[in-house]
């Protein structure tokens, strides 16, 4: 008796086991029937809006499209902005990709279409949709002549900057080089205000400050060129290392910025900007969205304004150029059809707006630009429109592997571990392995 | 494996060791002793036992185990981004790019640092603690527990709990009414992590130094008192050096334990600064500049390193400290 007991618990111990073996490998295949279903189509779209309005948008419009194709279905998921890259990545590297996903653009979009991991869609847009667009508004999402990512915003850079904490310290005017740009910080600091928030913690938001020295102190065709630049021999990448080393230096960043993250809760960057507990941060066009995602009230903040990133000295950039980033959709190599259908569909005149509006962006449709009415978001807007030629973030064009390290060698130059000589021999080094 | 060449002598020997038993362990050589006569009857259902009873065990084992350590191998003389099969071959590039890596070898002196930093700390106060939950005593069983809580408690929790206490602005320093960066100075923050580490995986070590104390017949401490030992005498004398195998292997699973930390760190650390602070270890190293920055070829290679690394610690520990406590242990000759 007590060996058919053992044997049969055995059986069992095995088929218990065999069972969560193969329970891995069947559930795989569900969804996507290919690019000519008729039937039922399930579409997986993965964005980055975690703010409750972008939440309640992205509801809203996929409910509307769905209302107008039949039998389609789109399950989102919400991924944190700085999980996000990794996550798609990993996804993509197993043949999970979601069939609707954010684009950064860059290297990291070069690195999906080298693997045809992204539609080419420049056929598929609706005629009406590019003309209202206007030329180059497609311009990060496009590799080759070819169009893989419908934008939605423009993400031009600038300092972001509670007006109310600039009266208090009694800058009445705003910074237009570095000699006005640290007279701020020094009356800032007077009135007992954190003058620049900054979460180095996810390196991206300290690196944003060297990519806006580097426009400023590089020409055009360096900072341009950076993509396929592995030398760096241009003096001015060492004089946009010693830029920042020296603002650093006169302590501009909140307190513990090493440990402060960019978006999360109060205590990150944008958190500390929405509670007036630090008074400038240097982000993309994404900014007033996050800040009003983190306000007491959760509404946008009323005093939010923007200046363009100050002049320096001596240097060869154009001091109207802007770093710039866009938010864009991508449809996954493999997914159906009806995926650029809900692509044209959300870059409409009406769905571009309400995306504008709940993000508190700039949308990438100029027809929708009359849409913006926030100040800060105004001028930022009309500072792109002015620019002479805008470029990417450096760690999106250089793509995931070669960004990341780049931005880690401005965490170490700030965190005083690195001279700007060192950092950029650490980033000559990077950029060769790469 | 070598277990059979113990059984025979082992029920007989911990018995008489062991009269009175008490702890799960001493339970197992009875049954074991009861369960052997089947054993020797029937060798072909023997052999369906084994098979049936190990054999998932071997099949996740090899799948998920051995396995993965060949493909590791095979990948990491590739450069490979992971989109489809690798093609890239590079040789030991990547081994190259990791052993001159300076980052690489600062990852491995934290990992080294902890150890030993773990069981200077944490042992010793382990060891009291254990002395002292062992002694008959009021709120003993409410101190046990409140010892045991912050290793129950999640590694995600603790890190992020802790990194909130300990920023720059956090809880600590206002109550405190300091300014200090527990958590970015270089300084600093691998005292910091050995803090946490400490609070955290101490009451695992006080629990099993209680379960090896418990193991200690009363009879030997009473006939000790009778002889006029004092207290402490008795501590030093009986408790200590027979609580010594569960101290190796308290050590051991503590080594082990720290040549793998990753969590915490890169909780509390986030996915950079790791290494700028000094508490980068070598999976948080791995974990960096293999999956983050989607060079897996290379983090395969760093795996692989880190694996040969952690198997030569368990191997040379094995030799030189394990082997001749439980062989101290089985024959009853250790002291």
């Amino acid at each position: 008796m007590k060996q058919v007991k053992k044997l049969a618990a055995g059986l069992a111990i095995v088929a218990a086991a065999s069972l969560t073996l193969t329970g891995c490998a069947s559930d795989n295949n569900s969804g996507n029937a290919g690019a000519t279903s008729t039937g039922p189509v399930t579409m997986e779209f993965w964005h980055n809006g975690t703010g409750d309005k972008s939440v309640a948008y992205w509801e809203e419009a996929i409910a509307a499209f769905e209302a107008e194709h039949e039998g389609v279905t789109i399950t989102v998921t919400v991924v944190q902005n700085e999980e996000l890259d990794g996550k798609l990545q990993t996804a993509m590297q197993a043949g999970n990709a979601p069939d609707i996903f954010l684009q950064r653009g860059g290297g990291k979009m070069a690195e999906m279409v080298e693997n045809g991991l992204v539609m080419d869609i420049t056929d598929k847009i609706d005629p009406d949709i590019k003309a209202a667009y206007g030329d180059g508004a497609f311009g990060f999402d496009s590799l080759d002549g070819k169009i893989y990512a419908m934008p939605m915003s423009a993400q031009p850079e600038g300092l972001w900057y509670s007006q109310d904490l600039f009266d208090q310290a009694g800058i009445t005017k705003n910074p237009t080089d570095m000699a006005s740009f640290n007279d701020a910080v020094s009356k800032l600091k007077a009135a007992g205000i954190q003058p620049v928030a900054l979460g180095a913690q996810d390196a991206w938001p300290a690196a944003h400050w060297f990519y806006s020295f580097a426009l400023r102190e590089c020409s055009q065709e360096v900072v341009e060129g950076l993509a396929t630049d592995k030398e760096l021999a241009d003096d001015c990448w060492l004089r946009a290392f010693t830029d920042l080393d020296t603002l650093n230096k006169t302590n501009p960043f909140n307190d513990g910025f090493l440990t402060t993250v960019a978006q999360q809760g109060a205590g990150s960057a944008a958190g500390l900007v929405a509670n007036h507990q630090a008074a400038m941060d240097l982000m993309g066009a994404w900014e007033p969205g996050v800040i009003g995602d983190l306000t007491p009230d959760k509404e946008t903040l009323p005093d939010l304004r923007w200046f363009p990133f100050p002049a320096v000295d001596g240097g060869e950039g154009d001091p109207d150029a802007i770093m710039a980033g866009s938010d864009g959709y991508s449809c996954s190599g493999d997914a159906p059809a009806v995926c650029v259908d809900f692509l044209n569909f959300i870059a409409q005149k009406e769905w571009d707006e309400k995306y504008a509006t709940a993000y508190s962006t700039i949308p990438a449709n100029s027809e929708a630009m009359d849409v913006v009415e926030d100040p800060a978001l105004k001028a930022a807007g009309q500072a792109f429109t002015k620019a002479p030629y805008s470029v990417l973030w450096f760690d999106t064009s250089l793509g995931q592997d070669v960004g990341n390290a780049v931005n880690q060698q401005v965490v170490a130059l700030l965190s005083g571990s690195a001279t700007p000589q060192q950092a950029l021999d650490a980033t000559r080094a990077v950029l060769k392995a790469g | 494996m070598s277990d059979t060449g113990h059984h025979t002598s082992m029920p007989g020997q911990t018995l008489t060791v062991r009269p009175t038993g008490g702890g799960g362990a001493t339970l197992l050589p009875p049954v074991a002793a009861r369960l052997r006569p089947h054993h020797r009857g029937n060798s072909w259902r023997t052999r369906l036992e084994i098979t049936l009873l190990s054999g998932p065990a071997i099949i996740v084992f090899v799948l998920f185990v051995i396995v993965p350590v060949f493909v590791a191998l095979y990948y990491s003389f590739y450069s490979w981004k992971g989109y489809g099969p690798a093609t890239n071959f590079i040789g030991f590039d990547n081994y190259a790019w990791t052993l001159t890596n300076p980052d690489f070898w600062g990852a491995v002196w934290h990992n080294f640092a902890i150890a030993a930093l773990s069981l200077i700390l944490q042992g010793p106060l382990a060891v009291l603690l254990a002395l002292l939950l062992n002694q008959k005593m009021r709120g003993r069983s409410l101190i046990r527990v409140l010892i045991f809580v912050p290793y129950v408690i999640s590694e995600a929790i603790v890190g992020i709990g802790w990194r909130l206490m300990l920023s720059d602005t956090g809880a600590v320093n206002k109550l405190l009414g300091i300014s200090i960066s527990w958590i970015s100075d270089p300084k600093i923050a691998l005292w910091t992590l050995m803090f946490v580490i400490s609070w955290k995986y101490i009451g695992f070590a006080v629990i099993l130094m209680l379960a090896g104390l418990q193991g200690v017949p009363e009879e030997l401490s009473e006939a000790a008192a009778v002889d006029g030992a004092s207290y402490w005498q008795i501590q030093r004398h009986i408790m200590l050096p027979l609580l010594a195998p569960t101290i190796k292997i308290w050590a051991f699973l503590s080594i082990i334990g720290s040549m793998q930390l990753f969590d915490l760190v890169y909780i509390i650390w986030g996915q950079y600064i790791g290494s700028i602070a000094g508490t980068s270890t070598m999976a948080y190293f791995m974990a960096q500049n293999g999956r983050l920055s989607g060079q897996l070829g290379r983090g395969s290679a760093i795996a692989i390193v880190v694996f040969v690394i952690s198997l030569i610690v368990a191997l040379v520990y094995q030799r030189f400290v394990l082997n001749r406590s439980t062989e101290g242990a089985l024959t009853g000759k250790g002291e």
